[in-house]
């Protein structure tokens, strides 16, 4: 009996000695990058900024160097097609391709139109692509958007479309730049396990670029770090954590970090997994239960649980020395526009107090009203009625830093002393005579921060409020603990923050306190010790892995986990 | 917050045009801004194209654009004062400036730089017009024939203004979180950001028309709406207003000169050409429907058109 030899597919992306530098560029973007993935593969691409990720996968689109110019060498293969003679167009064909930024990834008017339009490209007939939007849409959950205008919606809506758009032409390969980056964690976490579920149901090969770890490590198949351009590691995703472990911590995951900490093998990818390791015999036989019904601190660890407490008290009570308000709103209503005619009220009745020194994070899902709060409180928005009170003074920080900047030197967008004292507060005091497009993206954030803060200082102190609007977009964890600092360092002049993120684990390492929005109101209001450990969502991955009150960071878990251990 | 130049469809006659229609109506009022100079005649231009946008219930965009169009003509009339001291009619005699040296002030002066400044207020309304009332992405399928080889091109003739209003709000907003101690922004820093920013941005959807296959040789889709029933009065109007002002130009219409007094011509040819382009200004008037059936057709055609955003 013979069987017919089946045809093995083509890789879904084949890399081969890949080396490329943008136009003009000193530095090298990609260093001889070599890489291969199989169809129906769920591959996560992790690494710090600039260490060529988004490159990479704009190469596999075909946007490199089609678009953007500059010198490449070496192979890339797009199920087969020849990558670098073929152009974007009719790679489009097979792969799929979703950009960090939302708003630069739509050209139509409204999200039908926008998810139909590669269709209609591609010449489709009209009932076909009725058919096909209407079932990429169900699956992305969103025809409620499609007759919507693109400029209507929100951040994580958008991303959505984009995907939808990405994804209508059933596409072998989907590239993601950072698709969360935007999201907030519910929003985050519903993303990656429908790509997750395309990937099982669809076969279709994924390749996701992003910074928050923790959020998609458990959904891969496979790791791929890129350091400097070159891939420095490309294993499964425990093989990953270990190598993270000395290579560079900064690439662990919270739930990593904690095990680390505790001397716990071996290191978990996810909520599941760790949990499975605590609840294992190993734990158990040193007195530990299972994470949802056990007491980590023991009789021993009774004084522990007791200075998290006091901790938390603290906060609630606010910190020893008096302090001013920094900000004090009452009873605020906002209302906005939502398309020609209609409107809605973003802010319902919000009461909310700062107090100088103290560190806040506003937290909330896309569209809860965060934005428009700090708006607000900055005057760029009218109230309907209510009460804003800011004694001192008011700076803030908007998503895009790039548009404080308007001059082609950094002395030139702060002169005098009170820009000098600014930048030094930023610590950019060296960077007087660059071009603010040659610095970093951190350091064009401090920069703008700067702008917003000068003439603010009195002397060394900042009095006022501090307000930064989603800050850590697109950013690794090495330049959000330089941002932890920096808001430290504010707070610790007098100012008070208020600071607008989805990011629930930075949060947990700058915020004393979490207030929470949801759909125009508060929702919570406390410690970040208790807010941020007594959810799932808005709860940081320790938090999830341990559940227990007011443990919320790797270190504090560390502290818990390692009692019983030492007591036994 | 929505630009006021955002596209919103609705179902009036201009919107339902094919962009090939509305941009020959609206095309031809802005050639008769740019063949005139007599005041009476931009007059009855700028009458046009707001009476156009308000019938197409382009307000806001009307507003605005009128806003800053006057804004931008009153600012041209002042430079032009100061920087032109030709004429008979001295109103005012300042001295020696710097840079500017013997500056008199004189009615020629001033009617020349209100002459400057009306045509760019109108063709700033005319594109606010555009801007609000055609569909960017029936454009941008109409140009898939001329420009399918560049996405870039197609994205700033279809995207640059929509990207543009929502750059400029953006900005403003910075601008006035601005510290007291940093350097104030100026019009031109701005500008200039703006302009970057926005090429720069069109730059970024360009490379997403290219990833949706916009250049593909692909055969063009069978669209659901390839014409409207209002193109052959858009059509007719833009053409007509084209014949009109060329034949006025040809009989004398645009009488006029700023130096060394200024004449406006006020002649019969001159007042025709005007009526005729006020009138103009009507083309986008929906007819008050007979009987109920032909509302029910009418509004069945735009919600039929409207989200499905396909075809020319």
């Amino acid at each position: 009996m013979q069987f017919a030899t089946a045809t093995r597919p083509a890789p879904a992306l084949s890399i081969e000695g890949l080396t490329y530098t943008y136009p003009e560029a000193a530095i090298i973007a990609l260093r001889g990058v070599s890489v291969t993935l199989p169809p129906g593969e769920f591959a996560l691409l992790a690494g710090r900024s600039a260490s060529g990720k988004s490159t990479l996968l704009r190469a596999a689109c075909g946007l490199v160097p089609h678009f953007h110019g500059g010198e490449i060498d070496g192979r890339i293969e797009v199920a087969g097609i020849d990558a670098i003679s073929a152009g974007p167009g009719e790679l489009a064909a097979v792969v799929g391709y979703v950009a960090q930024d939302p708003e630069t990834q739509v050209v139509s008017t409204t999200v039908a139109a926008e998810i139909e339009l590669p269709l209609e490209m591609r010449g489709d007939p009209p009932a076909s692509r009725a058919r096909a939007v209407e079932e990429v849409a169900l699956a992305l959950a969103i025809p409620h958007l499609l007759d919507r205008a693109v400029d209507t919606l929100s951040g994580g809506e958008l991303q959505r479309v984009a995907l939808a758009a990405a994804l209508v032409t059933r596409p072998r390969l989907v590239l993601l730049d950072e698709p969360t980056s935007q999201l907030d964690p519910v929003a985050g976490d519903e993303l990656i396990w429908l790509l997750r579920r395309l990937n099982e149901e669809w076969g279709v090969t994924i390749l996701l670029a992003e910074h928050r770890l923790e959020r998609c490590l458990a959904a891969a198949d496979r790791v791929i770090a890129m350091t400097s351009g070159s891939v420095s590691f490309d294993g499964s995703p425990p093989d990953f954590l270990t190598w993270a472990q000395d290579a560079d911590q900064a690439l662990e995951t919270p739930a990593a970090k904690l095990f680390s900490l505790s001397g716990i093998a071996p290191l978990p990818v996810g909520v599941r997994d760790a949990r499975r390791t605590l609840a294992s015999s190993e734990h158990r036989a040193k007195g530990s239960r299972t994470p949802s019904s056990l007491n980590f601190f023991g009789e021993e660890g009774s004084a522990g649980r007791g200075r998290i407490a006091e901790k938390v008290q603290a906060v609630r009570r606010g910190s020893g020395s008096p302090s001013t308000t920094a900000v004090a709103v009452r009873d605020l209503w906002v209302e906005l526009s939502r398309g020609d005619d209609e409107r809605r009220d973003v802010l319902r009745g919000i009461d909310i107090a700062v107090r100088s020194g103290e560190q806040v994070a506003l937290m909330g899902r896309n569209g809860a009203g965060k934005s428009t709060l700090l708006r607000s409180l900055a005057g760029l928005t009218d109230s309907l009625r209510g009460k804003i009170e800011i004694p001192g003074d008011i700076a803030l920080l908007t998503q895009n830093p790039g548009d404080y900047l308007v001059r082609e030197r950094v002395g030139d967008e702060l002169p005098g002393d009170a820009g000098r004292a600014a930048l030094s507060l930023v610590g950019l005091e060296q960077a007087i005579d660059a071009d603010p497009c040659d610095l970093s993206g951190g350091e064009r954030q401090r920069l703008a921060l700067a702008i917003a803060l000068a003439g603010r200082m009195d002397g060394e102190a900042l009095p006022g409020l501090v307000a930064l609007d989603e800050p850590t977009r697109g950013m690794d964890r090495a330049r959000k603990d330089d941002l932890v600092g920096l808001i430290g360092d504010l707070a610790e002049r007098g100012a008070g923050l208020l600071v607008a993120t989805h990011d629930v684990e930075f949060a947990a390492a700058f915020a004393e306190r979490v207030v929470l929005l949801g759909d125009g109101v508060v929702i919570a209001d406390g410690p970040a010790a208790e807010v941020l450990s007594g959810g799932w969502y808005f709860a940081t991955e320790v938090a999830r892995v341990l559940d227990l009150p007011g443990v919320i960071t790797p270190e504090q878990g560390a502290e818990v986990l390692r009692r019983p251990t030492e007591g036994s | 917050m929505r630009s006021p130049f955002a596209y919103v469809p609705r179902p009036r006659p201009l919107q339902l045009a094919s962009p090939a229609a509305a941009v020959t109506y609206l095309g031809s009022l802005v050639v008769v801004a740019f063949l005139y100079s007599n005041p009476i005649a931009l007059l009855s231009v700028g009458l046009a194209v707001v009476i156009a946008g308000r019938l197409a219930g382009a307000h806001a965009a009307v507003r605005a654009a009128l806003w800053m169009g006057l804004t931008l003509a009153a600012l041209i009339v002042v430079v032009n004062a100061l920087v032109v001291s030709r004429g008979d009619t001295v109103l005012a005699r300042l001295g020696e400036w710097p840079l500017f040296g013997q500056v008199d002030v004189t009615l020629e002066a001033i009617v020349a730089g209100l002459v400057l400044g009306l045509r760019a207020a109108v063709v700033m309304i005319a594109f606010a017009v555009y801007s609000a009332c055609v569909d960017p992405d029936r454009v941008l399928r109409a140009l898939r024939p001329l420009a399918g080889r560049s996405a870039l091109t197609a994205t700033l003739v279809s995207r640059l203004v929509p990207v543009a209003a929502a750059d400029a709000a953006r900005l403003r907003d910075a601008a006035r979180l601005r510290g007291p101690g940093a350097a104030p922004v100026g019009r031109a820093p701005l500008a200039r950001r703006l302009l970057a920013g926005s090429l720069d941005r069109a730059v970024d959807v360009a490379a997403t028309l290219e990833l949706r296959g916009y250049s593909l040789d692909a055969p063009r889709a069978k669209n659901r709406r390839s014409r409207s029933r209002y193109d052959r009065r858009f059509y007719a109007t833009g053409l007509a207003v084209l014949a009109v002002a060329i034949a006025g130009k040809a009989l004398g219409a645009d009488s006029f000169s700023e130096y060394p007094a200024t004449e406006i011509g006020t002649g019969a040819t001159t007042l025709a050409v005007a009526t005729a382009v006020v009138l103009s200004g009507l083309a986008p008037l929906r007819r008050r429907p007979q009987r109920a059936r032909s509302v029910l057709s009418d509004r069945r055609t735009a919600s039929n058109s409207l989200p499905a955003g396909g075809g020319i």
